[in-house]
């Protein structure tokens, strides 16, 4: 009896030891981690509310100020605005189109549909905004769509369209097609058929698409940045980097602000999603 | 009531084994339930592939052309563009500028993506394992949001973080006037994209991980194996698949990042000038669209090389 | 209401399967008509091509007088309540039921009306607003059955009607979809694989193998006198006894044992034929004591059925199957005779078919 607890005490020492600093090694990893990742974002969650913003982080003295400046500034609310027209307008062409498509795709055998698939998701992977920028570019000044928000539509939609038939074709493949064929029974005609019954059973797919969407389009610079010029139709992701100063410095109270009222809705569209569907791993879902 | 729930519950259950019963059957020609046929089919597909054609597709095939030619935004070679053959493309690729480019991309995608966010990504993914749920919901919080932020956000997050005068980071380190952007720009933009990039992977890994069978980990636990033989001899070889989607898809991605433009421009002095952004300063900033297009292409193949490896993948993994 | 007849009907699926091979077949107006088989028999798929879902390849479909082999399923007047009930599950009861008549642009509070007499009609009452999923499996079916009387059909097409219900529930459904049936007085078609659904349901059951039929008539009929050895072992819940037997003196030998010939089988057979010779279990008789044209073996398995008992019986070579009364059930390894009655034999020739009407 004696002699056990000697040779337990004498091995649980290292092996506490090594408890001891496995446990400090995984506290201090988690603490460099979240140094990394909230350290950045804390200018977000402090700048805006500070009535001296300055590119430091520090605790703010409190003030609603810069909001109200941002307010004020002739353009920053339009360009919200000008974002959820792109975003909206994106999302229903992608929507409408691709949910359309995917339905037939889904339902009848069109030879080599497959691959057609692939390789329209390969496409999309490899022509990406930066790849064709320049053609694009062309292209809309050709077509005249230069400086107007469906020329970026159109080139938004088009560039993740593929993605959005890909999936939607995966919801819809699941729907039992017996629901159909009894709307069918009925003297439901096609389009009928997918309003009545398609588009109400892929609710959860048709919603991920359409967040999927708007946050792929809310985020993006590169587009609207080359394709638009007028300054009262060019989202905030672009407009933001207007907003200077007299003295030609970045004027920090309306970037702060600006930036917390721009991050919101995705955020919040994004845990919503997540909350409500969990996240999906689809080929390229945030790219 | 009970009786019947369980009833529904009980009926619901055999419906689902009747359906995949069902699957296997002949049940209905083509699966065409709605009875669109072939030509409605056709009418339904038409106008998503009408604007791919148009707005994805054809740009694309333009470049071929366009990486042919002189062309340029303003001047007389804008309204009047010569046909140069492949001048661009032997421009290009003898451009000291382009192959300095090149070699920065490869740079910011090896240090960006394939260390940075997939080590990191897969260490945090890893250590969610062992922590307490609260810990680890805080740190995923956390890590998404830098991915969620939408990228004009995040850049100027970081211009604030590594500013000369007022920047956070010096105030942390105590680096004085460490100019960070203008004296080590490649390393600025590959920790920046870590940031930015790093919930992709942690995301995809945790997944992975979670599909690991316990039982094989307790049995590895049960043979003595410390943390590091775990990791070698149960849990990479369940993950390997996944460590190759993640690399490629992420290679992809950052390949093709448009972002650190915001943070540095691609300066000082091309110090920074990845591909992308080459190929905006090169064309759109500096009007030489025929070479710019070229560089496109160029960029494009790399894209359908990195695409098809893949796909390549993902074929073997099917079967 | 109206009648269906198919003609020379053929389905083929890409590639040249066949499910359905060249049927000819009249379903009388009011009748309750089962199609039955073994899966992959075709039934479904003649169903499916009544109902239009289906693409015919040759032959015609007639419902009543009117020629619907080319017209879309929602013109041809039919109702079909399928296996899984597809009711919509994002719809309600009462909007699942009038969902025929909003097709039809039936206003909607005309509509609702409608679906409300008929829930009652099918005791759904007080469930109209819920979901689907909400119900339990019988209240399901009775709501994919409310959605086809709403459309006023000419004809119903049940597909497996009864599958999707426990044991329990289903003998109860089975015998309110009989009523429901007589009641309405619609012609209706219905695919099932349980032959005792099919006996108990329908006024003539149409058995399916390969895409073709092999025996039409009324449940009766089939039972008693199955045309061939595929319809003899496939209806009936205790298989036939069918035994390799020769004709010799007029009479038939079975496993060494002397029978007389089936009284259907009479002149019909030459001396030396072989045949197969075959009778129901539930058609023979038990004896202790000793019977002439008997069967003489010893009792090797009992089989409990509730009210009665099925023996197997070791004759010669070959086992016989008797079911008799559970009072007479004799103890493990006795002597028994088994008698059958010549009317309640039958013979099949060479290649499997019944000989004599």
């Amino acid at each position: 009896m004696n002699s056990m607890q000697a040779t337990a005490d004498s091995s649980a020492r290292p092996a506490l030891m090594r408890h001891f600093l496995g446990l400090m090694g995984k506290t201090l990893f988690i603490a460099l981690v979240l140094a990394f990742f909230v350290i950045p974002v804390l200018w977000l969650v402090f700048a805006p509310f500070d009535a001296h913003p300055s590119l430091t982080i520090k605790a703010p003295q409190f003030t609603f100020h810069n909001f109200e400046v941002l307010f004020q500034t002739p353009g920053a609310i339009a360009s919200l605005g000008n974002s959820i027209i792109l975003a909206l307008g994106t999302m229903i062409l992608v929507l409408v189109l691709g949910a359309l498509a995917s339905y037939a795709l889904s339902r009848v055998k069109i030879p080599g549909r497959d691959i057609l698939l692939y390789t329209l998701l390969l496409l999309s992977s490899i022509i990406t905004g930066t790849a064709a920028m320049v053609p694009t570019f062309l292209l809309m000044v050709k077509l005249g769509l230069i400086d107007s928000q469906l020329g970026v539509i159109l080139i938004l939609g088009s560039g993740i369209m593929p993605t959005v038939i890909f999936i939607l074709k995966d919801f819809m493949d699941s729907i039992p097609k017996s629901y159909e064929e009894s709307a069918r029974i009925y003297g439901a005609k096609p389009l009928r058929i997918l309003w009545d019954v398609g588009v109400p059973l892929a609710r959860p797919g048709l919603a991920t698409i359409a967040v999927w969407a708007v946050v792929q389009v809310w985020g993006n610079f590169l587009v609207p940045y080359i394709l638009l010029q007028t300054p009262s139709r060019t989202p905030a992701a672009v407009v933001i980097y207007t907003f200077y100063t007299e003295g030609g410095q970045p004027n920090l109270a309306l970037i702060s602000a600006f930036s917390l009222l721009f991050s919101i809705p995705v955020i919040a569209m994004y845990f919503f999603v997540n909350t409500r569907y969990g996240f999906r791993f689809y080929g390229g879902i945030k790219s | 009531m009970s009786e019947i729930d369980a009833d529904a519950a009980a009926s619901q259950k055999l419906r689902k084994s009747e359906r995949v019963k069902r699957k296997g059957n002949r049940t209905s020609e083509d699966g065409d339930s709605a009875g669109l046929g072939k030509g409605r089919a056709a009418a339904f597909v038409a106008p998503a592939m009408l604007l791919i054609a148009i707005f994805l597709v054809f740009p694309a095939l333009w470049t071929l052309y366009l990486g042919l030619t002189n062309y340029r935004l303003t001047g007389f070679a804008a309204t009047h563009p010569r046909f140069v053959g492949i001048d661009n493309y032997v421009n290009a690729l003898t451009d000291s500028r382009f192959l300095n480019s090149l070699g920065l991309t490869l740079l910011f995608v090896l240090g960006s993506a394939v260390i940075g966010q997939s080590v990191l990504g897969f260490a945090i993914a890893w250590m969610m394992t062992r922590v307490r749920k609260g810990v680890k919901s805080v740190v995923e919080f956390f890590v998404l949001l830098a991915w969620i932020v939408p990228s004009s956000v995040s850049t100027f997050l970081w211009l604030a973080l590594l500013d000369r005068n007022n920047g956070t980071l010096n105030t942390l380190f105590g680096t004085g006037t460490t100019a960070w952007l203008l004296q080590f720009p490649m390393q600025s933009i590959i920790v920046f994209n870590t940031w930015v990039g790093t919930a992709f992977s942690m995301l995809l890994f945790s997944s992975a991980l979670g599909a690991v069978p316990p039982t094989q980990l307790e049995s590895s636990k049960i043979a003595g194996a410390g943390a590091w033989a775990q990791l070698r001899d149960v849990i990479f070889p369940h993950i390997r698949s996944h460590v190759l989607t993640n690399t490629i898809l992420i290679t992809l991605w950052t390949f093709n990042t448009f972002t650190p433009y915001l943070l540095t421009a691609g300066g000082p002095d091309h110090r920074s000038e990845i591909l992308p952004v080459y190929i905006y300063r090169l064309a759109l900033s500096e009007g030489s669209l025929g070479q710019g297009s070229a560089v496109s292409l160029i960029m494009i193949l790399i894209n359908l090389v990195i695409a098809l490896v893949y796909l390549r993948i993902l074929r073997e993994k099917k079967s | 209401m109206a009648s269906i007849v198919t003609t020379s009907l053929v389905k083929e699926y890409p590639g040249g399967v066949r499910g359905v091979n060249g049927l000819s077949l009249t379903v009388n107006d009011g009748e309750f008509f089962a199609l039955l088989g073994p899966s992959g028999c075709g039934k479904t798929t003649l169903l499916r091509t009544i109902a239009g879902l289906e693409k015919t390849t040759s032959g015609r479909i007639n419902i009543g007088d009117r020629d619907v082999t080319d017209l879309e399923p929602g013109k041809r007047k039919i109702a079909m309540v399928f296996q899984d009930y597809a009711l919509f599950p994002h719809m309600s009861v009462a909007d699942n039921i009038s969902y025929p008549l909003k097709i039809q642009k039936m206003r909607k509070t005309d509509r609702l009306e409608e679906a409300e007499k008929v829930g009652d009609g099918l005791s759904l009452q007080g469930l109209m607003e819920r979901r689907p999923g909400q119900l339990s499996g019988g209240q399901q079916q009775r709501v994919a059955l409310g959605r086809a009387i709403a459309s006023r059909p000419e004809v119903f097409l049940f597909d497996e009607p009864l599958s999707n219900l426990d044991a329990r529930l289903r003998l109860e459904a089975r015998t309110f979809l009989k009523k429901l049936q007589i009641d309405l007085g619609i012609t209706t078609v219905f695919v099932t694989h349980d032959q005792a659904e099919a006996l108990a349901l329908a006024d003539r059951i149409a058995i399916m193998k390969a895409g073709t039929l092999q025996q039409l008539g009324s449940p009766r009929e089939v039972f008693q006198r199955p045309a061939n050895i595929f319809v003899a072992s496939f209806v009936g819940s205790t298989p036939m006894n069918l035994l390799p037997a020769t004709v010799q003196d007029g009479r038939v030998l079975v496993s060494g044992t002397s029978l007389p010939l089936p009284a259907s089988a009479e002149g019909l057979v030459a001396e030396g034929q072989s045949v197969t010779w075959g009778a129901r279990p539930e058609y023979l008789h038990m004896s202790t004591t000793e019977t002439a044209d008997a069967f003489l073996g010893g009792v090797t398995i009992s089989e409990n059925l509730g009210a009665s008992v099925l023996l197997s019986i070791s004759v010669g070579e070959s086992n016989v199957r008797v079911v008799v009364g559970e009072d007479q059930e004799p103890s493990m390894g006795t002597s028994v005779w088994v008698k059958v009655e010549p009317r309640r034999s039958l013979l099949f020739d060479s290649d499997g078919d019944r000989i004599g009407k």
